[in-house]
């Protein structure tokens, strides 16, 4: 078996910050991310030998890490991550007011998406993924991937009461670019 | 601006809307908080346990040559 590289240890360092942001989005627990972020990067480094060099090395990682997640998940007999009372809580989301969304009622809408709609937004809308590469890691047909991000997006608009953003009537618009300007 | 654009492309085609054709794009306020909540989880310090977990894995490795 061949040693790693440092340039293969150099790239992994490189992709901790990315590999946690995706546990993050997944766990919606930052110790139980660091954790699978530390299994990836075990697995990583046992199987180094099976990742071609000149592929994309973050969409490898994902791949290794989404596996670990969903293995244990499996093993813990899917344990149900939020609470009805927190998430019933969470419902209660005021109307985005002058556009302006704030980010914890963000983060407690994508807590409640199921973690297929979940992921598929993270990796399309946020972790800068292909649909192709999407499809890819969760080892899904292209078309489930957009389908999957359609309706996470659309959840999304209901919990977070955003209407109008497939309208664009003259509200919405000037809705835009308040929220724009406030970025 | 490309108001007008938006409008016309809102009725039938409805799967890419926004300026780029990118329903997730800046265009799109849940678009810009997804980009907002990963941005700021992807900038997070980095604890040095993996720094660590790494140097292990290097030393732990089976003795041969490096690189």
């Amino acid at each position: 078996m061949a040693a790693v590289s440092q340039g293969f240890k150099t790239d992994l360092l490189g992709a901790i910050p990315s590999l946690r942001a995706f546990a993050v989005s997944l766990t919606q627990n930052a110790d139980k991310a660091d954790d699978l972020v530390q299994e990836t990067l075990v697995k990583a480094w046992d199987k180094h030998e099976s990742f071609q060099p000149g592929t994309n090395l973050k969409a490898w990682l994902f791949t290794i890490l989404r596996n670990e997640f969903y293995s244990q998940m499996r093993k813990r007999g899917r344990e149900v991550q939020d609470s009805d009372g927190i998430m019933t809580a969470r419902l209660a989301v005021h109307p985005a007011q002058h556009g302006q969304l704030d980010l914890k009622d963000f983060r407690g809408a994508l807590e409640q998406l199921p973690e297929d709609q979940r992921e598929a937004i993270i990796l399309i809308g946020a972790s800068g993924f292909s649909y192709e590469e999407a499809a890819e890691i969760c080892g899904c047909a292209v078309g489930t991937i957009k389908s999957r991000v359609s309706r996470a997006r659309t959840r999304l608009q209901e919990i977070l009461k955003i209407s109008g953003e497939d309208e664009y009537g003259p509200d919405a618009i000037s809705t835009q670019v308040t929220g724009t300007a406030a970025h | 601006m490309k108001d007008m654009t938006k409008e016309i492309l809102t009725g039938a085609a409805g799967r890419r809307r926004n300026g780029s054709g990118d329903p997730l794009g800046p265009n799109s306020e849940i678009g810009r908080k997804l980009k907002q909540y990963y941005d700021e989880l992807v900038s997070d310090d980095v604890p040095d346990r993996f720094a660590q977990l790494l140097r292990q894995l290097e030393r732990t490795e089976p003795a041969q040559k490096k690189d």
